[in-house]
């Protein structure tokens, strides 16, 4: 049956895809590097070495590196190219890593003279750490694969023995396997029960493929991260709306109440401000008295006699607005200046003012002192 | 899990990558669209009512304040003399009947009560009166003040002689419910 999509969730990501190569393929020495170099010094160092080691020229190797910062050594390996086919090196395009098989596990932090032996159908490789983090030689023999115990056993000890004083030997019965690893900036192998850690700095300078493809390989990474990012930012941010979705569901309860509220009061809020309307005319009714005939009479004794009034209106308690007319347009002007200096008269203003057949005709607005006017009793 | 998942997005292919992505950033868009105008709109609608609830508190909190006012104004005046609408609308009718107005009509009364205090209005034209006679009515009506009370008056030359004047008054009174 087959496990459901939250069980290969919780299964964790699959082990990289990792091309492990054959030792047979290829040369590889310890080479002396100042301690405290950087990467970039190594990497010419190794460079340097390996043109100097080889017969064939650089960009013709494949070729990788093994260090550590802070070592004084740096264990460089490399192959002639033309030893791997057309279809050999066309599989390595879908692999993550590509290595050669003793390379998985130089992460094996070993105690020093300890020597890993790895067995293959086809031959066996050593790796000796003499003292350091960096391997101090790789051996490799080559054997039939119809070779017997004893030839094997006889090789593995000529391996050892020439590979240098070994305190501890540790045999790997199995090919080193990529395995699931706890974070993705590191690789983990496993060899029978030898387990090698490897970060991924240190897979970049294993990886023996072409630098020009490496480099462009690293572009699409960063790319293919960049998209991840982008799509569980995205993700991210849906789930932040989920959540906002959630609390403005529960602020709409909320606010569905105060609306309860509000529709309970309104009878009773309308019922105060209708009786505060009430008070206020009643106020007004018995305190306050609009006098529209003496505002009429206070314009009127100032009014020149060719002026005519033609409407009166009042706006409020103190404003009446008169429409006039004159034959004579300039009366205008000195029969607005008269009534400003009205003692009782608080504001004069002349509006649309026309002209038409020789008669003007304007709109007077004037506003009186609150205590200005006094009622007429006859 | 989130491992898992990055790890199968790694291992589609660029096209796929890039399709999953633009579903994850368009349905977030879309998302944060809808939401955002939502968000808004309950934002204005919570101000609104925010304020609704302030205004209902401060009115309520006024409420015997307010009471108390419309007491104290209503206080001024003696509730035997205060008129209701139809006496108003005599009274009225009485005071352009002593000052001499012609054909005086009236429109019909408006009330604005709260149980125990009314205030009645009416709206009253004259049509074709001579000055005198709007000014005795205008005194008779004054003379009635405070339980008469002029609210607005317009004053205008009739078109056809300009002796003549049309008058329209907004006339109010006060009642005081008998206890």
């Amino acid at each position: 049956m087959c496990a459901s999509p939250l069980d290969a969730l919780r299964a964790g990501p699959p082990p990289p895809r990792v091309a492990l190569l054959p030792d047979a393929m290829f040369f590889s020495r310890a080479i002396p590097v100042q301690a405290g170099a950087s990467r970039e010094q190594v990497v010419s160092e190794v460079g340097i070495a390996l043109e100097a080691l080889s017969p064939f020229p650089l960009s013709q190797l494949y070729y990788g590196y093994y260090w550590t910062p802070g070592s004084d050594r740096v264990l460089a390996f490399a192959a002639y190219r033309r030893r791997f086919t057309a279809d050999q090196t066309a599989e390595w395009g879908s692999a993550q890593h590509v290595l050669p098989a003793f390379a998985a596990v130089l992460g094996s932090g070993v105690e020093p003279a300890t020597t890993i032996v790895l067995a293959a159908p086809d031959g066996l490789t050593v790796v000796h750490w003499d003292q350091g983090k960096v391997p101090s030689l790789v051996l490799h023999t080559v054997l039939s694969p119809e070779a017997t115990e004893e030839e094997r056993a006889k090789a593995r000890s000529e391996l050892i023995k020439a590979a240098g004083e070994a305190r501890t030997v540790v045999d790997a019965p199995a090919p080193p396997v990529a395995q699931p690893a706890r974070s993705d900036s590191e690789v983990v192998f496993a060899a029978g029960t030898l387990r090698s850690t490897l970060e991924s700095g240190a897979m970049a300078a294993l990886d023996v493929r072409d630098k020009a493809d490496m480099a462009a390989l690293a572009r699409a990474q960063r790319r293919d991260l960049l998209l991840w990012r982008v799509a569980m930012g995205s993700v991210l941010a849906c789930a932040l709306f989920a959540l906002c979705e959630v609390a403005l569901v529960g602020a709409g309860l909320w606010e569905k109440a105060r609306i309860a509220k509000v529709g309970a009061q309104k009878t009773t809020v309308s019922r105060i401000m209708s009786d505060q309307e009430l008070a206020n005319r009643i106020e007004k009714l018995s305190t306050e008295r609009l006098l529209p005939l003496e505002m009429i009479s206070v314009v009127a004794a100032k009014k020149p006699a060719a002026i005519q009034f033609l409407r009166a209106t009042t706006s409020g308690l103190y404003t009446i607005q008169i429409e006039a007319q004159t034959g004579n347009a300039g009366e205008i002007g000195g029969f607005k200046t008269a009534l400003e200096q009205t003692p009782g008269c608080d504001h004069v203003e002349i509006r649309d003012q026309l002209l038409r057949n020789n008669v003007a005709s304007f709109t007077l607005i004037v506003t009186f002192k609150p205590t200005a006017l006094a009622p007429a009793t006859s | 899990m989130i491992r898992t998942l990055k790890a199968f997005f790694l291992a589609r292919y660029f096209r796929e990558k890039l399709l999953l992505t633009g579903f994850a950033v368009l349905a977030a868009a879309i998302w944060l669209s809808s939401l955002s105008g939502r968000t808004r709109r309950f934002v204005r609608e919570v101000h609104v009512t925010t304020s609704s609830l302030t205004d209902q508190a401060l009115w309520i909190s006024n409420r015997s304040k307010i009471e108390a006012s419309a007491q104290a104004a209503a206080a001024q005046l003696d509730a035997a003399r205060t008129l209701d609408a139809t006496r108003l609308l005599a009274e009225v009718a009485a005071i352009a009947n002593d000052a001499g107005l012609k054909n005086p009509t009236t429109s019909e009364s408006q009330d604005q009560s709260n149980g125990q205090f009314s205030v009645h209005t009416l709206r009253l034209n004259v049509t074709r009166a001579d000055w005198d006679s709007i000014k005795a009515f205008y005194i008779g009506l004054q003379k009635r003040s405070p339980y008469i009370g002029i609210e607005q008056f317009s004053l205008q030359v009739d078109r056809a002689n300009a002796a003549l004047l049309n008058a329209s008054l907004r006339i109010s009174s006060v009642e005081i419910a008998a206890h």
